[in-house]
């Protein structure tokens, strides 16, 4: 069996067992495979899934990409510069160590229910891990190699550009792959307090109105852009000569 | 030429350890074209010289000219070959070999040239676009080699560079560099903690003391050039082997 076919088999049991468990237990906010199934697929046909998704994909795309952008400037910074992260290293840890649900009440108070919280919501899960492990890719470039580079004449830029970067690129990859899932549950945590717009908004009317099929059906899309996301970072960057 | 002088270093101690007197004053005249061998044993201080003859790391005291300049760093009349390879992983044999000549400015058609030239000249031809972790350790250091060759230094600074690569790809890479380095007209210093390789390899051999570091002896190998593989057999390298092999074991004056 190839891997496809293994997932799949790996999927159709857990269904199965899912199926069977929740008809056994018969606990309300665990419904069955085929209720969530049946769920889903009016929210599909109602175009509910579809008007929502588009909105929470927007907020995902600007949050997920201004905390690229900017992990990856305070990470190479303070990766390259002691000082920087003797100043930085502390809020880091602490921001990551936080529960991310933290931010969303801060978040509202500052900019209401708009499409700022969203954004911001998504860039701050995201954010710390793509900052510390882009610091931990810059700081630990082997010094074998900086040597090397330096016997052949090269400057501070060119270690930086031709051997510091290169080497850290795995690890950043890691640390998006880890960031953009955060970023989904940025923006599920978001949208799920403002309760305005967006995949969270749904899952809180539905929630609110005691229909856990829906709930369950709306967080399987969620999952499912999470692992979309995650994949296609993935592929976008794949270390050449990896065996 | 290379001419050290009173050349001198110590490394500060860490965690409040006292400090390592590294090379205790070591002078040492290099001709050009010619092959010195330093030999010492392990943690004597050898690869900290030539570290320093590269500038990659300044002495505390001394001078050290490269033909009557001073050495302030790194510069293009010396190619360093290191022990552990040092080759990017992420680059295939091509880029590394070139990326001297890149550091340098070369546009990118002269560097592919010259770079192919001396995958040529250092038997990889066919391994341009494979990557480090998918050659041998004696493939890797020839992929070293040619790097060092690459920007066209007048001397190589060699950091026991066969000191991990198993005996077999060992001789073939001794044979070749023999060779190269004659074709080259280069200087070579040569690093090792191998009595035989220094025989087998050098012109001459500076025997280097225990920490800290000072020549203990200075021995011109009379053996003929080309070094054939039967070299061994020869009375005067079994006499030469002899010799140093008595001097780094426990002869007092080797302890001075």
């Amino acid at each position: 069996m190839n891997t496809w076919q293994t997932r799949a088999v790996s999927l159709g049991l857990a269904i199965a067992a899912w199926e069977i468990g929740a008809r056994w237990a018969g606990a309300p906010f665990l419904p069955p495979a085929s209720a969530v199934a049946v769920a889903l697929a009016d929210l599909v046909a109602s175009g509910r899934i579809a008007g929502n998704l588009s909105l929470s994909l927007a907020s995902l795309a600007a949050g997920f990409l201004l905390a690229v952008v900017a992990g990856i400037a305070a990470g190479v910074v303070m990766g390259r510069y002691r000082t920087a992260a003797r100043l930085f290293d502390p809020y880091l840890n602490a921001l990551l160590a936080a529960p991310n649900l933290l931010f969303v009440p801060i978040l509202f108070t500052l900019f209401g229910a708009s499409r700022a919280t969203q954004v911001g919501a998504v860039f701050l899960h995201a954010v710390f891990v793509i900052t510390a492990t882009t610091q931990t890719g810059i700081r630990e470039a082997p010094h074998a190699l900086i040597e090397m580079a330096r016997s052949f004449g090269a400057t501070e830029r060119d270690l930086f550009w031709k051997v510091r970067l290169p080497e850290a690129q795995p690890m950043m990859l890691a640390g998006l792959r880890i960031g953009v899932l955060y970023a989904v549950k940025g923006m599920i945590n978001g949208e799920m307090f403002i309760a305005l717009t967006g995949l969270g908004a749904l899952i809180r009317t539905h929630g609110g109105r005691f229909e856990p099929a829906y709930v369950l059906a709306i967080i399987g899309v969620v999952i499912g852009v999470a692992v979309v996301c995650s994949a296609a970072l993935d592929r976008l960057y794949r270390r050449p000569g990896a065996a | 030429m290379i001419d050290i002088r009173g050349c001198r270093k110590t490394f500060a101690g860490h965690d409040g350890q006292p400090p390592v007197p590294v090379i205790g004053g070591v002078d040492l005249t290099v001709a050009d074209h010619e092959f010195v061998c330093l030999l010492g044993p392990s943690g004597c201080g050898k690869t900290t010289l030539l570290r320093i003859l590269a500038g990659l790391i300044p002495a505390d005291a001394g001078e050290v000219l490269i033909d009557g300049r001073p050495v302030l760093g790194p510069g293009p009349d010396r190619g360093v070959v290191f022990q552990d390879f040092a080759l990017l992983p992420w680059a295939d044999v091509l880029q590394n070999v070139a990326f001297g000549l890149e550091l340098r400015g070369d546009p990118q058609e002269a560097r592919e040239t010259r770079a192919r030239a001396l995958i040529q000249a250092v038997g990889l031809a066919g391994f341009e676009h494979h990557y480090p972790r998918q050659l041998s350790g004696g493939m890797q250091q020839r992929v070293g080699l040619a790097r060092a060759l690459a920007v066209d230094p007048a001397t190589l600074l060699m950091d026991e560079p066969f000191g991990s690569i198993d005996a077999q790809a060992r001789r073939s890479l001794q044979d070749d560099l023999l060779r190269l380095q004659h074709q080259h007209r280069k200087t070579v210093v040569f690093v090792t903690h191998s009595v035989d390789e220094a025989v087998r390899l050098g012109d001459r051999i500076v025997l280097l003391t225990p920490r800290p570091a000072r020549v203990a002896e200075v021995i011109a190998v009379d053996l003929p050039r080309p070094r054939p593989p039967s070299l061994g057999r020869l009375a005067r390298f079994v006499e030469i082997k002899e010799h140093l092999w008595g001097r780094l074991m426990g002869d007092p004056e080797a302890r001075s």
